[in-house]
């Protein structure tokens, strides 16, 4: 078994950023390898320019073939593909509008001889290519779990979210690759679902085929991979064995958090801690006289069924948490709660407001003020202009000035850049920025989309505080998150969301004793 | 060759001003109103017709007319646009579908003749017509050997003020910077707060206002109004001058037309005038492969 | 009214009495081929008037100056309009979306305006004369080519460019990944469009005695997109359908002629916005739904989810 892939001293930058610097690292032919690291830090840019999207600017990438090594970089990503590399896309990317069966057949389309000129009679022999290419993309489906065209072909953007996903898999393997790239391809699963990727992932392996695995699901990764590299801010920073990395301390400060104690039991292998938390009284089961109240909500986008039936309360002054994996629906409630979407049944009403009819511009103004998942910051306004776009339901200019001022000396990052793109900030300072935007808006309720998502651990603690201070400041606080440990603590109540379904609701110290919960969500 | 720079300078007016508004409406709704050359035809039209046909004063045809515009804008918006964002259809439909709207206008002015349907607002069907002399005082300066039109120097001095109060309004106003979040980040826009339908139609309504001043101040200096002159004068020139200065980008349209303006005469006084009109186009050629984003736009990288 | 009755009862009689009629619808379906080419593989291109220009003078010419026989002037008139869609096509199609939509446009109105009105040998601003041009026996091979060509392009849908051109058309970056190379293929279909408008082109001249310039401006190419999309993208038979409708709509609302472009114009806006898929689209008139895969007649992916 010899090198299948290597990279040498890759560097990309894009203008100041430097989203690949000089990263090395080896695959071995028939490995699972695993490419971990936060948000930001280069794991899909090196994919990109692994698979010809990007272009490096210093460095190799060399594919191993029976021919000798063969140099990738430069070569645009057909020419790659050509070369037996298949890859799947982190935002998902099928050709929607055709069925499953046709998405597996372009699959194959380096592997198919161009008999373009041919095909344009009917002969009988060529059809009998086109039959066991259908076969064979039939088969691929079943592989993965798709039972193709159960009800019918379907244009593949009617298929659920994980089907997708399955899909795109299927799509990867009809290339019958030797290097199979998947990135996040279990984002948006239920532990199940991860479960049956886990064992895809491991029959494929059997089978010969050498997989480079990118996902943020710690116990994905290092049960299926034997070895992990680790990128942080564009570098390597470990590589070797589950093991070995889990309990490397440079690893562990960067990604799992540098209150390591606490977040130990994301890695499975090591013991169990018990998590301190301090005191909080025990909230009472349901709020009795909720502030916002959601009952049977139903929300679907075409065919899919993202959220099913879900009521949950709110109550003046708590901070609710709703935890769950990606794509369980969290933010799909969220965006319904503002107006963005309309539900297909249901209620949900703040205070004596309908939102489900009301128009966003009046949901704002009633006081129900979200903070959106990626913090959705103006970029090419300045932080002093996004703050006042704050305050575009107020009239209270004077007052809204003062209260700019104050902000600008409580968060003094905010201050410090008044005048500089928004889009220049850090992740942190972004995040910053979006909640004191949101508070301009004078919130009675305060909704948070995942706040802490792309963060490094210390912009992660700056948040929470922020988060907390402004709880105890008087603000009610709708939290969504996928980091479940600090939801958790930080919580009155919480609900565990998963494939659009509440499955569990109780206390947030409640919740994190929960062996449920820690199972599927605290990785053990 | 300084009176061919005074001409530059002023046909870029016209170009800036209308381009502005094509801009603006890129810039904001994501989608290049191919009506906008239209309503500049009808600005004139309907500004000829009030001098015209029904005698008003020229400061009040003006003012009624680019109002007039400004409500095209709304038939614009709530005719072809919003019913398609409504069931959020990609923006090539609304491409099609304001250039269908464009063909209505046309049509319906070119066929307007004295007797017909629409004879009360133009009745010279595909005819080219001028203001009535006298319709506008245009005293000519003579300074420096140079010869000014007053009108020319009038339609210079008045695009000069517009684009300073709407680019004064865009960056210093709680509207402006709305617009500015609008055009951005639709979602986060919505989520502050922000009514987008209602900032849209704002936006057609402006820059369909601005696109028929730039028509009527074309009547008025070139003399020559007709069902045409968008189609023929403006409309291709005008994705030139936002591909050269860089679509939604403000400044990127005024630097655009008095660029283009540039161009345009400098290529007549070298080539002639069949050349010339050529011009236009091998530009936004060159530029389209050199720089797509134009002068002042941004790139836009997809997301893998 | 009676244009219809005509139609039905007498095919004959009526193609005698509206040859010219039948040979512009002809000729218009072939446009709409060739547009359907380009969009079938996602891309928004407004040259086709400037190709079939290219297709029509150069035939002309050759007929005229070096005399040579027609058919081999038509041949290289198609072959000239598809050697400047390579050359349009090369800095052109790296653009996306409304960008290549206007460079497309700017192409033709440079065209025109540049060398066309500019060039003595084209006639300039007066056109040519074409003293071969026979506008009867003309319409022959209009008719022929079109059965023909449809039966082509049919076909190529279904072959290995076909399936790389839908995968294009929906997706250009997961196309990529799946091995195809997206330039290339997209040159071909705009080199094919190319070739199909300029013969378009050639076979217009050979009906009438007269080249027009004005005839290749972007009128012409907007009037070829309505026809797409009023007949629908989503197979080859929609933008047909679309030419011959709208070729023939003047004549049977000859007691509207005059509000001919407002009835356009209005026609185009309803189908965009109530209709996108065009009078085709999924289960419109399809007379022969043209498979993808052997299946039961279900839905499948469409163009017109472009628009």
């Amino acid at each position: 078994m010899g090198v299948l892939l290597r990279l040498s001293d890759v560097i990309r930058h894009f203008g100041g950023v430097h989203a690949v610097d000089g990263v090395s690292l080896e695959i071995e032919e028939g490995a699972i390898f695993g490419l971990i690291g936060p948000n930001g830090a280069g794991k899909t840019t090196l994919v990109n320019l692994v698979t010809g999207y990007l272009r490096t600017q210093s460095g190799s990438v060399r594919l191993g073939t029976p021919a000798g090594e063969v140099e990738l970089a430069r070569r645009p990503p057909h020419a790659v593909a050509g070369l037996g590399v298949a890859r799947t896309f982190q935002t998902l990317r099928l050709y929607r509008n055709l069925t499953a069966v046709e998405n597996v057949l372009v699959g194959m389309h380096p592997r198919r001889p161009d008999d373009t000129l041919a095909q344009l009679l009917p002969l009988p022999p060529l059809r009998r290519g086109e039959q066991e290419r259908l076969e064979e993309a039939r088969g691929l489906l079943r592989r993965v779990g798709l039972e193709s065209e159960r009800d019918g072909p379907r244009p593949a953007w009617t298929l659920s979210y994980g089907d997708q996903r399955r899909l795109e898999v299927a799509r990867a393997l009809a290339l019958r690759p030797r290097l199979l790239i998947l990135d996040e391809p279990a984002a948006g699963m239920n532990p199940a679902e991860k479960d049956r990727v886990r064992e895809l992932i491991q029959q494929l392996n059997a089978e010969g085929l050498t997989v480079l695995l990118i996902d943020h699901d710690m116990r994905l990764v290092m049960g299926v991979c034997r070895q992990i590299a680790v990128l942080n801010f564009g570098r390597k920073i470990a590589d070797g064995s589950p093991v070995k990395v889990s309990s490397d301390p440079a690893v562990i400060e960067a990604y799992l958090g540098k209150e390591a104690e606490k977040t130990a039991a994301h890695v499975p292998g090591s013991e169990e801690i018990d998590v301190q938390a301090p005191a909080r009284a025990p909230a009472a089961a349901e709020p009795a006289a909720p502030l916002l109240e959601v009952k049977e909500l139903e929300v679907a986008y075409g065919a899919i069924q993202a959220v099913r039936s879900v009521s949950f309360g709110v109550a003046k002054g708590e901070i609710v948490a709703l935890i769950g994996a990606n794509g369980a629906g969290k933010s799909t409630i969220l965006n319904t709660l503002s107006g963005l979407l309309r539900p297909r049944a249901g209620t949900a009403r703040f205070d004596r407001l309908d939102l489900t009819t009301a128009s966003p511009d009046r949901i704002v103004r009633g006081g129900l003020v979200q903070v959106p998942e990626g913090r959705e910051i103006l970029a090419r306004l300045t932080v002093r202009e996004n703050l006042e776009l704050g305050a575009w339901v107020r009239r209270d200019g004077q007052v809204v000035e003062r209260e700019i001022a104050e902000l600008m000396e409580r968060f003094p990052i905010l201050g410090q850049r008044r005048n500089l793109p928004a889009g220049q900030l850090s992740g942190g300072e972004q995040q910053i920025l979006a909640i004191a935007r949101g508070l301009l808006a004078r919130p009675r309720l305060l909704l948070l989309d995942e706040p802490s998502l792309g963060l490094a651990p210390q912009m992660v603690d700056a948040v929470f505080e922020v988060i907390e201070r402004i709880h105890k400041e008087g603000v009610t606080v709708l939290l969504v998150e996928q980091n479940a440990l600090r939801a958790l603590e930080l919580a009155d109540r919480a609900y565990v969301v998963e494939t659009g379904r509440i499955l569990l609701s109780g206390t947030g110290s409640a919740l994190r004793r929960n062996p449920e919960v820690r199972k599927a969500y605290l990785g053990g | 060759m300084a009176q061919q720079l005074l001409n530059a300078i002023f046909i870029g007016s016209i170009y800036a001003l209308f381009a502005v508004g094509y801009t603006l409406v890129f810039g904001v709704l994501d989608v290049l109103n191919l009506a906008h050359s239209a309503v500049f035809m009808l600005g004139a039209v309907i500004a000829y017709s009030l001098v015209a046909l029904h005698g008003a004063p020229f400061w009040l045809a003006v003012i009624l007319a680019v109002l007039a515009c400004g409500l095209l804008g709304l038939v614009i918006e709530y005719v072809a646009l919003r019913p398609l964002r409504r069931r959020q259809a990609p923006p090539i439909s609304a491409l099609i579908s304001t250039i269908g709207l464009a063909l209505i206008f046309v049509a319906l002015v070119e066929q307007a003749t004295s007797g017909s349907l629409f004879s009360w607002l133009w009745q010279d069907g595909a005819n080219s017509v001028r203001f009535p002399s006298g319709t506008v005082p245009n005293p000519t300066l003579h300074l420096a050997g140079l010869t000014i039109e007053g009108t020319k120097l009038g339609i210079l001095v008045t695009t000069i003020i517009l684009m300073l109060v709407l680019g004064s309004v865009i960056r210093f106003t709680q509207v402006g910077r709305a617009l500015r979040a609008v055009a951005e980040n639709r979602k986060a826009a919505t989520l502050l707060g922000i009514d987008v339908d209602r900032i849209f139609a704002s936006t057609l309504f402006i820059s369909s206002a601005l696109g028929g001043l730039a028509g009527i101040l074309f009547g008025i200096a070139i003399s020559d109004i007709s069902p045409y002159i968008g189609r023929d004068q403006v409309e291709l020139k005008g994705l030139a001058v936002i591909v050269l200065g860089g679509m939604g980008s403000i400044p990127g349209a005024v630097t655009g037309g008095y660029l283009l303006g540039l161009i345009e005469v400098l290529a007549f006084v070298r080539f002639g005038s069949n050349i010339a009109a050529g011009v236009a186009f091998a530009a936004l050629f060159v530029m389209l492969i050199v720089r797509p984003q134009g002068l002042f736009g941004t790139r836009l990288r997809e997301r893998l | 009214m009676d244009f219809f009755i005509q139609l039905l009862t007498d095919p004959i009689g009526f193609y005698n009495s509206h040859e010219l009629l039948v040979a512009q619808m002809g000729i218009n379906a072939i446009l709409a081929i060739s547009i359907f080419v380009t969009f079938y593989s996602g891309q928004l291109t407004l040259a086709n008037a400037g190709f079939m220009a290219i297709g029509a003078y150069t035939t002309v010419l050759l007929s005229l100056y070096p005399r040579w026989p027609l058919p081999l002037d038509m041949l290289l008139g198609s072959l000239l309009a598809g050697g400047a869609g390579v050359l349009v096509g090369l800095p052109v199609l790296r653009l996306r979306g409304v960008f290549l939509a206007i460079a497309t446009i700017g192409f033709v109105e440079a065209l025109l305006l540049g060398v066309i009105l500019n060039v003595p040998i084209t006639g300039e601003g007066q056109g040519l004369k074409n003293p071969t041009a026979d506008p009867l026996g003309g319409i022959v091979p209009i008719l022929v080519s079109i059965p023909v060509l449809t039966y082509l392009v049919w076909r190529l849908t279904r072959t290995r460019l076909g399936q790389a051109w839908a995968a294009i058309r929906e997706d250009e970056l997961a196309a990529s990944s799946n091995g195809i190379n997206v330039p290339l293929y997209k040159m071909i279909a705009f080199v094919i469009g190319a070739i199909l408008a300029g013969y378009a082109g050639a076979l217009e001249t050979h009906i009438n005695f007269f080249v027009d310039p004005t005839e290749y401006g972007i009128s012409r190419t907007i009037q070829i997109l309505t026809f797409a999309v009023v007949g629908g993208t989503s197979n080859v038979l929609g933008p047909i359908v679309g030419a011959v409708f709208l070729t023939a709509l003047p004549e049977i609302l000859r007691f509207v002629r005059d509000y001919r472009d407002v009835i356009n114009g209005v026609i185009l806006i309803l189908v965009i916005i109530f209709r996108p898929q065009g009078i085709v689209g999924r289960g419109g008139l399809a007379l022969i739904r043209p498979r993808w895969l052997h299946r039961r007649g279900r839905v499948r992916g469409s163009p017109a989810s472009a628009l």
